[in-house]
């Protein structure tokens, strides 16, 4: 079916529950009042696999894989500083990691998940660790080149991977239901989110703030500055891991574009168009993002393009990204 | 051979790096963009030589010449702004050089373009082995730019302000240098040098959309090597990692290539962060 | 009087260029010490020697008894020294409160929950004169606003020494004067040694206990205010650098 066709169908359920969440979202804006927002925004997501399509309720599944990933690298970039292009490698590293497990060892996806954390969160101190002596601008170096790597060994060890052509792995649930992967991405990312907004509030907030924006002065005022650049690059790492293990055994078919550029490109958009060094501006550009993308492929692959030139002008104009404007104008209507 | 493959590619290498040293060394920025330039310069090369039938030794510099326009205009409109701030300055070279490797992909195709070569045939190198003759011509000049930016840096007027400059900007901006100039001057430069490798080596190796991360990989790991902000750096470093890498691959694997380089990465990052030249912070 | 910091034979270079050279230097509890000398003397340099920036090439430091040399900065400054910055550095994107509540945690001591963190810290920005300022982002202060904020965070960091790096510089005479009555009730009421680097000549002789002066790396004097400032050695290298 076609792309275009698909968004007709959207009609009358999907576009309701937009109106719903449009509506909820104004209303937190105007009156404040976070937590009847919040509740009222978690029995709203029970809704999806009841009123949309099996096609939007993939694109829903989809946005949260990448509300997983891009707020966990907002959290290292956005809030201690640390621009890491390794994010789409560690999440290849934990689909990877999970999906050949389960193929080659019989190892159930749900154990195998946890190993691609855990392998993921190992990597992550490691090139953390290496990273640490020298300046920021070598953390991006060297995670870009640690992605670019991944990617080319698992697309040669395709006796392993089999490449370009994809791994079959087998999925979290014995009998396919979209529901309930929506259910469980649904749940990881809300427990993802949750955390982080709870680190975010907690001392280890201020602490990452210090680092981010000045690291001598932090240093100087007593903050183990290294110890929080390693902490915060293992755990966003580990996040990755997790949000990649859960995405490979939804699509149960692997491939090298997982760990490559072009994800880590969108994740990193998602975030900056979003909004760098807030909360809810990597979850609002991810939904944003991964819709319209859906959108504007019924012309062409032209979103990249497109999310490109958007990020670009984001952070040359308006480097809080759409978060940033909201809260401009709620300051000075 | 391979020791020359390697010798004749590290000297490109070099050329290459120092774009990217340049810009990192004034400007303390990364240019992600780098390999998008370089293959831009190529595909430039190779339209004006095939679409607009330019003899080669006219297209080439005018494709560098245009590649360092660009950088000119990139500096002006997105780096500018994010001085003193390093954070966006990586995030706006890394986007950027996705958004101009996918232009690439929708201006000039999928497809390898290759532009024309300057010579053919080859020359038996001391009786040894042969060896072709384009190569020995990209090497020569590249040999020459070299030499050129080594006086532009040590002699010229520009070259001592640039090493002002990223030496200490406060005191030269007192001494009368003018960092908005400079900087775009040698951002330009970078772009160019890049675009310069991009003609060179284009002739050999095609340009594909998806070649530019290899160079910007192979610059990067090159600068690191040698230590950022050295020229002399680069270009050992550069010499360096053209010979592992060509007889990396030829006796242990060709698929693996770029392998090497990150190995080297991660080698000068635990043991010598500062590179070969660089300095220690 | 026990010596709190004491530096011997210090040197430091960088590249061909001689920064520090062979300076000795002590500080004891309770003095105010000034650092003078022109510009280029290696003042900021031996403060970031001191608070662990870079190691020297040569010499000693130690801090009441103990050796400062490959400690971290963050370790240099649990041990109880503080310091500001030549050019005012506060976390410019955290409010005030946030930028004094860093220095607490810095600390790195357990058992305060957060509730008495925040309260430690609004007590610090009112001692400093901030208390208004709480919320608003530190990007937004006026100069003088921002020097005490660095001023509060540091002391949040419960030193026993503090060094001051040109705190005056760019403020106005009534400004200089609030500073300076600042500091001297720091230095009363929390008991906290000064280090501090000054090219207000005025304010730096009148209120320094003991003062050293460098040039050129090298240390050219030390004594009580009226003696430097009449001592031809030292009016020669300042008027070397006026000359220049």
């Amino acid at each position: 079916m076609k792309h275009r066709e698909k968004w007709k169908r959207v009609d009358g359920p999907a576009r309701i529950f937009v109106l719903i969440l449009s509506l909820v979202v104004w209303n937190e804006i105007m009156d404040g009042k976070k937590t009847v927002f919040l509740i009222l925004l978690l029995i709203l997501a029970i809704f999806p696999p009841f009123v949309l399509s099996q096609y939007w309720l993939h694109v829903m599944i989809i946005s949260l894989f990448y509300v997983m990933m891009a707020s966990s690298w907002n959290l290292l970039a956005g809030f201690t500083g640390q621009v890491s292009f390794a994010h789409a490698a560690f999440s290849g590293v934990g689909a990877y990691l999970s999906g050949m497990l389960a193929v080659f060892l019989g190892l159930s996806p749900w154990l195998g998940i946890a190993a691609g954390t855990l392998g993921a969160a190992i990597l992550g101190l490691g090139l953390g660790f290496l990273c640490i002596r020298m300046g920021g601008i070598y953390l991006s170096l060297t995670t870009l080149g640690f992605s670019e790597i991944l990617r080319i060994v698992i697309t040669n060890e395709d006796h392993w991977t089999r490449g370009t052509m994809g791994l079959q792995i087998p999925g979290l649930f014995a009998a396919y239901s979209k529901t309930s992967y929506y259910f469980a991405f649904l749940f990881f990312a809300v427990m993802m989110l949750v955390f982080i907004y709870w680190l975010i509030r907690s001392e280890w907030g201020v602490t990452f703030r210090a680092v981010l924006n000045d690291e001598i002065a932090a240093s100087a005022s007593g903050i183990n500055t290294i110890r929080v650049r390693i902490l915060a690059f293992t755990l966003t790492s580990a996040m990755a891991g997790l949000a990649g293990g859960l995405y490979g055994h939804y699509l149960m078919l692997i491939t090298p574009d997982i760990p490559s550029l072009g994800q880590m490109f969108l994740v990193l958009a998602m975030a900056v168009i979003g909004g760098m060094g807030s909360f809810a501006g990597p979850i609002i550009g991810s939904f944003i993002l991964e819709f319209l993308s859906e959108y504007i492929r019924t012309w062409g692959e032209y979103h990249v393009l497109l999310y490109g030139l958007i990020a670009l002008a984001m952070a040359r104009f308006a480097p809080e990204g759409i978060m940033g404007l909201w809260a401009n104008k709620r300051r000075n209507p | 051979m391979y020791v020359t493959n390697g010798i004749v590619i590290g000297v490109i290498n070099a050329i290459s790096a120092i774009g990217v040293s340049l810009i990192v060394g004034i400007m303390k920025v990364v240019n992600f963009a780098h390999g998008e330039l370089y293959i831009f310069a190529g595909y430039f090369s190779y339209h004006l030589s095939i679409s607009l039938g330019l003899h080669p030794l006219l297209a080439m510099p005018l494709s560098v010449f245009l590649v360092f326009v660009i950088g000119l205009v990139m500096e002006k409109t997105l780096i500018r702004p994010t001085y003193g701030d390093d954070m966006y300055s990586l995030i706006i070279t890394f986007v950027l050089s996705i958004v101009l490797q996918n232009a690439a992909l929708l201006i000039f195709g999928p497809y390898p373009n290759k532009p024309p070569s300057l010579v053919t045939g080859a020359t038996n190198i001391l009786g040894f082995f042969h060896y072709g003759n384009q190569r020995l011509v990209s090497f020569f000049i590249s040999l020459g730019i070299l030499f050129f930016i080594f006086y532009l840096i040590k002699k010229t007027w520009f070259g001592k302000s640039i090493r002002a400059v990223s030496q200490d900007r406060e005191m030269s901006g007192l001494m009368g240098v003018d960092h908005y100039r400079i900087n775009m001057l040698s951002f330009g430069l970078g772009a160019a040098l890049a675009g310069a490798a991009g003609v060179i080596l284009a002739p050999i190796f095609p340009v594909t959309p998806s070649s530019s991360s290899a160079v910007s990989l192979t610059a990067f790991v090159v600068v690191v090597l040698g230590g950022m902000g050295s020229l002399k750096g680069c270009i050992v470093g550069g010499l360096v990692l053209g010979i592992i890498e060509n007889l990396g691959a030829a006796y242990i694997s060709t698929m693996y290539r770029h392998i090497f380089a990150f190995v080297i990465l991660i080698l000068v990052l635990v043991f010598r962060p500062w590179g070969l030249y660089g300095q220690k912070t | 009087m026990s010596v709190l910091i004491e530096g011997k034979n210090l040197s430091k270079s960088f590249g061909g260029l001689t920064a520090v050279k062979e300076v000795d230097f002590h500080l004891s509890e309770g003095e105010i010490v000034g650092l003078i000398g022109p510009n280029g003397a290696g003042k900021t340099t031996l403060f970031n020697l001191i608070t662990g920036i870079f190691p020297p090439d040569t010499g000693t430091l130690s801090f009441r008894g103990e050796s400062l040399l490959e400690r971290k900065p963050f370790e240099i400054c649990r041990l109880g020294i503080g310091r500001t910055f030549q050019i005012v550095r506060p976390f410019l994107k955290m409010t005030c409160l946030e930028n004094v509540l860093v220095g607490i945690i810095g600390r790195g001591e357990k058992g305060q929950g957060k509730g008495e963190k925040h309260e430690e810290a609004r007590e610090i920005l009112q001692v400093i004169g901030l208390a208004a300022h709480e919320q608003r982002l530190s990007k937004d202060l006026t100069l003088i606003e921002k020097k005490r904020l660095e001023m509060a965070r540091a002391l949040a960091t419960k030193p026993r020494v503090i060094l001051l790096d040109e705190v005056l510089a760019g403020l106005n005479p009534s400004e200089i004067q609030q500073a300076l009555e600042l500091i001297e009730r720091i230095r009363s009421q929390f008991r906290i040694t000064l280090f501090w680097i000054e090219h207000v000549m005025g304010a730096i002789m009148k209120a320094s206990d003991r003062v050293v002066v460098l040039d050129q790396g090298r240390k050219i004097k030390e004594g009580k205010p009226q003696d430097v400032v009449t001592d031809p050695g030292v009016i020669e290298a300042y008027l070397g650098e006026e000359n220049a």
